[in-house]
């Protein structure tokens, strides 16, 4: 029973990662119906960038310094992958040019951090505090923590700001939001840079009970990919439910039947949904306007 | 003032409008009337840069504005409710109207007092005071288009365009939705009203111009087209 709880835990930290990179999906999505297939390499650079800054800052003065790079990084994904290929109306170049500049952020990472993983001090005690007999990691609780109120304050930004509020409209109605004075291309590269900041937090949340390195992000970012189409990719409930579903089922899988099959009820679940629900668990049917 | 010469725009290779010429002087409300697909739509779509022009002028006050983006020709003070009146659904009344006021919070159009502005459009159209915090998706057709004028004038825009404020509501709606253009024109608020209901613009228009296959046929005063023959027989159903 312990180890069950135990297993529950874990399984809700690393799916609240999974949920964040999702959340960042979900961002982009809303203003242009395009998707970053770099984000997993967003995540990997937000967590190398705060390794390296570690030493100088210490973790949590690096965090400010992280967010920054990571918007700064989800501009720079826009402006040369995305940008274009929006304008043009292009459907597909997006996908391939991000998915290049992902592979092109992991190259720069191998060249300057290497190609093995390293160690990222953590924040909090590496002792496990003993809650209900099961053993669990107090970054672990950070990781939920920092996970929700990263989404929290996204959505806040979104309901309260006039900039926030540009975003939902463009979302809304792309059209519509530019006949208010909203410059919408402007805001699908705000988008991006939101969601980069997601993953590059997600990263430094992560890192300290991950190992580290530049190929960290690879597999996070397509099992993200997962829940985002599990969650379905309007729903911010529906990612956390999916990243949580996906994070216990693999802990679960891991332990109980063998380390080599833990990567497979999460792609079951994939399947199963697209066959069942193909909009996701909580995705809106989409309605096709006559 | 806005001052249209030689527009002509379209969708793709297929060319709408052939041509158009026409002015709407300031403080006046004019009226562009005419049947299905004769490019009324269209003409506005390619006033506030909704679609870019392919040839021809088109002057806000002095500025050509033609084929610039809609989200510049709305800064520089050009309003467009659209057809379909296209409220942002998952957000509030109140932050549909701040959305109107974009620009002048973001401090690229002279800001104004815009909270004023806010209550002004709720006494203007009490049953969106009403309806403050509820979502824009959930309002009537004409709570909607209420919103799409409202949201329109926060711009405090010196031309508002209106695309078919009177498109599916029911005739006391449509009643409502011209008494409210009736009191923007007495607040002298320069307007291009464009309608398929062609007898109430006729008569709260000053000025009137009927379009036809996207080329101006008919135009002149709107007290003097309400008595036009042709212009009864074809689009005031010849009464």
């Amino acid at each position: 029973m312990d180890v069950f709880i135990q297993l529950v835990v874990s399984g809700i930290s690393v799916g609240m990662i999974y949920a964040t990179i999702a959340f960042g999906y979900q961002l982009t999505f809303a203003t242009s119906r395009t998707l970053n297939f770099g984000q997993g390499e967003a995540l990997m650079l937000g967590a190398v960038v705060g390794l390296s800054l570690m030493p100088v800052l210490g973790y949590w003065a690096m965090l400010p310094v992280v967010l920054a790079f990571g918007l700064l990084q989800g501009v720079v994904v826009e402006r040369l992958g995305v940008a274009r290929a929006v304008a043009q109306k292009s459907e597909f170049g997006w996908v391939m040019s991000t998915i290049a500049l992902g592979v092109i952020f992991k190259n720069v990472a191998e060249n300057i951090w290497g190609r093995d993983d390293l160690k990222f001090p953590s924040p909090l005690p590496e002792t496990p505090v003993v809650i209900a007999g099961a053993h669990i990691l107090p970054m672990e609780f950070l990781i939920l923590a920092g996970a929700l109120a990263m989404m929290l304050a996204v959505e806040l930004f979104n309901r309260r700001t006039i900039w926030g509020k540009a975003v939902v409209a463009t979302a809304n109605d792309s059209d519509a939001a530019g006949l208010m004075g909203i410059n919408t291309p402007q805001i699908v590269t705000l988008s991006y840079a939101m969601s980069s900041m997601t993953a590059a937090f997600a990263g430094v949340l992560i890192a300290p009970v991950t190992l580290t390195g530049a190929t960290m992000g690879t597999a996070l970012g397509l099992k993200a990919f997962a829940v985002a189409i599990i969650g379905g990719l309007t729903s911010g409930l529906g990612v956390i439910v999916g990243g949580i579903l996906l994070g216990i089922s693999e802990k679960m899988t891991g332990y109980y039947l063998a380390t080599g099959y833990a990567d497979v009820p999460g792609l079951f679940l994939l399947l199963l949904v697209l066959a069942i629900r193909p909009d996701g668990l909580f995705g809106k049917r989409a309605i096709k306007k006559v | 003032m806005l001052k249209i010469t030689g527009l002509q725009a379209g969708y793709g290779k297929v060319l709408v409008l052939h041509g158009l010429d026409l002015v709407v002087p300031r403080g006046n409300l004019v009226t562009l009337i005419g049947s299905n697909g004769a490019g009324k739509t269209t003409t506005l779509r390619a006033i506030s840069g909704m679609i870019k022009p392919q040839a021809g002028q088109v002057f806000l006050d002095d500025q050509d504005i033609a084929g610039k983006p809609s989200h510049k020709i709305a800064r520089a003070g050009l309003a467009h409710s659209p057809e379909g009146r296209r409220v942002f659904a998952t957000l509030s009344v109140e932050d549909n109207l701040t959305l109107g006021a974009f620009s002048r919070l973001i401090g690229v159009r002279a800001k104004g007092d815009v909270s004023a502005d806010l209550d002004r459009a709720f006494v203007m159209f009490p049953r969106l005071a009403e309806r403050r915090k509820q979502l824009a998706g959930t309002l009537s057709g004409g709570e909607q288009q209420m919103l799409a004028i409202g949201r329109a004038l926060m711009l405090n825009p010196s031309v508002l365009l209106l695309d078919e404020p009177s498109m599916g509501l029911a005739p006391l709606l449509v009643a409502e939705v011209f008494r409210a253009i009736a009191n923007l024109k007495a607040q002298s608020i320069t307007m291009l009203l464009v309608e398929q209901f062609a007898a109430a613009a006729l008569e709260v228009a000053d000025y009137a111009y009927v379009l036809e296959n996207g080329r101006i046929t008919i135009s002149g005063k709107a007290a003097d087209l309400k008595n036009d023959p042709a212009v009864k027989a074809a689009y005031l159903g010849g009464h």
